[in-house]
């Protein structure tokens, strides 16, 4: 089995609304809604790859293919054996599961372990395979969960629970923030693995929390702020002395969550009754450190779909306790539940039977699927080419992507260029006129003769500026590469064609990069000029002469990120970089040079979704800032420093993974993140007033 | 590699005079006339030597298009050397200077080092300002100044070390406070550390620099 195809998941607990198969529609919650991040620290493909071990993974799975998923607890700990290359198991431990739904039955049993290899201590989870007896999960699904040797300089803590009822678990949270899901000790051992942790790493106990236990916490003050954020219990450095600690505060903040929640049936952390310490804040920051630090996320559609839920079961005969408390955990603080299952019995006696236990537990969600591919397209269309459900079609381009041969054809719907409505005809027909539109349009600028051009300045100095640039887009790509390419001039036309068709605004650099791959994926002069009007309806303005469609962006970014991430705003609030001008090429291209050419237009199918928000891409630039906001803040970076460093990530961003988390973000930050984007930020449709791109020449 | 000192370069002047391939013929010693046109800004660094130590460039490339300037000014900032290139084959960026000079004025630091370059002379068959308009500018408002080719690699080398050079000197001379990092100087190892080393400090006697 190849190693490298088992990748590393890292998972976040994100409910989210998945299609549910009937038999499971008795149950009062959707929590396999769901949800996952996926991270894969660099360094754990190229170097790591030797540490898995197969040998034991083979014979785990037939273990588990027996059905028997008890091991003796005798191997608790086995005496350190040596395993190949100089690696030393020095922790080991069977039936360490987690809970990827609420489901009995998809609980994935493992082994952890701990492995020492020269002076480095990585964590291993390796599912056993087939031990549910109905099995539902693939063994796909499985390995998605599989830790495969994250090493310790990645992880910034451990987190413990022991909750009275269930069993004992941990949340292992990395240096990103994000975390792996619970691990559930079905054969006790929390105390030994820290034990053993402590021997090898410096493992210290957080001040706030006694079941916090910070791995190579440092001593620089700054960092042990940080980490101390994220950190479920810390008060927020800026929130005044209250240090509150012990279930009791937990418990009355999730009480208030779980009445805003119901109350409001909305995201409602920013209405946070005035507890007192957080009084004077602004209110995003509870979302930045309550709960997405925590990786215990917030989420809009959970939300929706929970209290849609509520509704259709009104009548089925669960108590309103039971339906919030679970929303309570799962959604607001996962890492909590044992909390809130210590404290359920107080306030409804009903018997906490494993299956309730089982609701209380973190759910985890698919990754980002294949691509679309042709036969599955054909199932989104009705017989003569409608789009049935243009919904379900933007999600499954959202969440997959499509293949490189269905572009041709996807583009232009997701555009808008072609409505989701048109028949295979319609789409046929429209094509035809607008061929012969485009070509009136070009005739308008074909026909300036010489004479007339001389006295056309305007004119002479914007095709002097295209065809400065076209020879300067993406010529490295055999579509455009070699001396007069034709694809090149037909860059050319269109963009000049553009710059008639919208005479206000022009031409600006920047367009012939969005420009570029419709064309490749187009092949077509007229429908690749079209496809761009309909990219350009909504990116226009990021080439407003005065920028305002990228300042908005900007600022709507900054607002973002002090939303999800404030102690990172106030980092570049601090070090004047709140301007964001880093971000600026991400967002005015779309990030068109920060992936090579097939990701950016994955990227691109996945943002013109619309599906979670209108400014997915807004997310995915706070997305990459978070990834990296160990390193940002860690070297301190200024202003300088850190443009070049996001100049330099250019090639170096993993795309799944930034989609994942900017899903995540977007879905989490809910309607307080919408709240942060001002109307008409594109790409959102500009107020239609008949002169958005008037020339503005003074600025000029 | 470690430095004695390192430079801020920005490079400015309009779009398509030549300012990647002057990067790229400095810091790799080639031409590729394909590149892609710069969005935002990009960067170059290369180490060379002036009187002995080793200095280490860092040069931000920036975007020439009029409508990025309010971002590309945010660059200037902490600058201790800018190329202002022109091509001597399009007047329209030989007449833009000012403008680009007046940006630099008001948004670098009053003792930045500029060199105007007058690039691709290679093309003097196409050349649309003389040698003398150029040398005339450069008088009027204090700059060094060169012609020089990206593609022939004519005057590059040159341009960017006698820059380089000229800001060694003022630091010989005590005019930077090279422990502010505003100026666009780090000191590394073996440069003069403090703003007396200037005049005072060891290395004072070294003094004499390579232009
Ligand atoms: N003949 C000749 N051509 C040059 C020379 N330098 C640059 N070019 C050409 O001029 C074009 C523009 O050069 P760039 O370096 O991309 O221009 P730039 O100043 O960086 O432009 P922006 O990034 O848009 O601001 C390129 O296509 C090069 O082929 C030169 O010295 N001689
Ligand atoms: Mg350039």
């Amino acid at each position: 089995m190849s190693q490298t195809s088992r990748s590393l998941f890292l998972f976040c607990s994100f409910p989210r609304n998945t299609d549910f198969p009937s038999p499971r529609r008795h149950l009062p919650l959707p929590l396999s809604l769901r949800f996952q991040f996926s991270a894969k620290p660099p360094m754990l493909e190229s170097e790591l790859h030797d540490l898995s071990d197969d040998a034991d993974y083979a014979a785990s799975l037939q273990q588990g293919s027996a059905g028997v998923m008890l091991r003796s607890d005798s191997t608790k700990q086995r005496s350190p054996s040596s395993d190949r290359d100089g690696a030393e198991i020095v922790f080991l431990k069977d039936n360490v599961a987690i809970h990827p739904t609420q489901f009995a039955s998809e609980r994935i049993s493992g082994r952890l372990k701990l492995i020492k290899q020269s002076s480095a201590l990585f964590m291993t989870w390796i599912p056993y395979k087939g031990h549910s007896s109905d099995a539902r999960l693939s063994d796909k699904d499985r390995n998605l969960y599989t830790i495969k040797a994250v090493p310790f300089t990645d992880i910034r803590s451990i987190r413990r629970h022991n909750p009275a009822l269930g069993w004992q678990y941990i949340i292992v949270v990395l240096s990103s923030g994000l975390a792996y899901p619970p691990l559930y000790f079905y054969s006790g051992g929390v105390k030994e693995f820290l034990a053993t942790i402590k021997q090898h790493v410096l493992l210290v106990r957080s001040a706030e929390d006694a079941n916090v236990f910070l791995v190579n916490d440092f001593q620089n003050t700054l960092q042990r702020t940080l980490s101390s954020l994220e950190l479920p219990r810390a008060v927020p450095l800026a929130c005044g002395p209250s240090n509150m600690s012990g279930g009791e505060s937990i418990l009355n903040e999730n009480q208030e969550r779980v009445d805003n929640g119901v109350d409001n049936g909305s995201l409602s952390v920013s209405q946070s009754h005035g507890r007192p310490r957080h009084k004077a804040q602004d209110p995003g920051r509870d979302l930045s450190i309550q709960v997405l630090e925590k990786f215990s996320l917030v989420t809009r559609f959970a939300r929706e779909t929970t209290s849609q839920i509520f509704g259709e079961n009104q009548s089925n005969g669960f108590s309103t306790n039971e339906r919030r408390t679970p929303i309570q955990t799962n959604l607001d603080h996962p890492k909590k539940s044992s909390d809130i299952v210590e404290n359920i019995p107080d306030e409804s006696p009903v018997v906490l039977d494993s299956q309730e236990f089982e609701r209380l537990s973190l759910v985890w969600g698919k990754p980002r699927q294949s691509p679309l591919c042709s036969e599955e397209w054909l199932t989104f269309l009705d017989s003569e080419g409608r789009v049935i459900d243009s919904e379900a079609l933007r999600k499954r381009v959202f969440y997959g992507g499509l293949d490189h041969e269905l572009r041709n054809e996807v583009w232009g719907l997701l555009l808008g260029y072609y409505s989701y409505e048109s028949t295979y005809a319609e789409r046929e027909f429209l094509k035809s006129v607008k061929k012969s539109e485009y070509e009136n349009i070009k005739n308008q600028w074909k026909s300036i003769s010489s004479a007339q051009a001389k006295r056309f300045t305007k004119f002479r100095e914007r095709k002097g500026l295209i065809e400065k640039d076209v020879v300067r887009t993406d010529r490295s790509l055999t579509f455009y590469e070699g001396d007069d390419n034709p694809n090149v001039t037909v860059l050319r036309d269109i963009l000049l064609t553009y710059s008639f068709y919208n005479f206000d605004l022009g031409y600006c650099q920047g367009m012939s990069d969005l420009l570029s791959p419709i064309l490749f994926v187009m092949d077509d002069e007229s429908e690749a000029f079209w496809c761009f009007v309909a990219l350009m309806e909504r990116l226009g303005p990021n080439f407003n002469r005065d920028q305002n469609g990228m300042h908005s962006q900007l600022f709507a970014l900054s607002k973002l990120v002090e939303l999800l991430d404030s102690p990172l705003h106030n980092y570049f609030k601090q070090h004047d970089c709140l301007n964001y001008f880093f971000c600026f090429r991400w967002i005015l291209i779309q990030f068109k040079r920060e992936f090579e050419f097939e990701r950016t237009m994955r990227l691109w199918e996945v943002l013109w979704t619309h599906y979670p928000s209108e400014h997915l891409h807004l997310y995915v630039c706070v997305a990459i800032l978070k990834r990296y906001r160990g390193k940002i803040i860690g070297e301190e970076m200024d202003f300088d420093t850190l443009l070049k460093f996001i100049n330099e990530l250019s090639g170096h961003i993993d795309l799944d993974a930034t989609l994942r988390d900017a899903e995540a973000l977007c879905i989490c930050a809910g309607e307080n993140g919408a709240a942060r984007i001002p109307p008409g930020t594109p790409p959102s449709l500009p107020v239609d007033d008949g002169s958005f791109y008037a020339q503005q020449d003074e600025i000029l | 590699m470690s430095y004695a000192y390192l430079f801020k370069y920005i490079i400015i002047g309009d779009t398509g005079v030549g300012k990647s391939c002057l990067l790229l013929q400095f810091t790799d010693k080639r031409f590729q006339p394909v590149h892609d046109l710069t969005i935002g800004v990009e960067f170059g660094a290369r180490m060379i030597t002036i009187d002995n130590k080793p200095i280490k460039l860092q040069i931000w490339d920036t975007a020439g298009q009029e409508s990025f300037r309010s971002i590309t000014r945010s660059y200037y900032r902490g600058a201790a050397g800018a190329l202002l290139v022109y091509d001597i084959t399009r007047r329209e960026t030989f007449n833009h200077l000012a403008s680009w000079l007046e940006d630099a004025r008001q948004h670098a630091n009053a003792n930045m080092t500029i060199m105007l370059i007058g690039n691709k002379c290679d093309l003097a068959h196409r050349r649309a300002v003389s040698t003398e308009e150029g040398e005339q500018f450069a008088k009027e408002h204090g700059l060094i100044f060169m012609e020089a080719s990206a593609k022939t690699a004519q005057n590059v080398e040159e341009a960017f070390i006698k820059t380089a050079a000229t800001i060694y000197k003022k630091i010989q001379d005590g005019v930077f406070d090279v422990s502010n990092e505003s100026y666009g100087i780090k000191v590394g190892y073996g440069g003069i550390p403090g703003p007396s080393g200037g005049r005072d400090g060891p290395s004072a006697s070294a003094g004499t620099c390579c232009s």
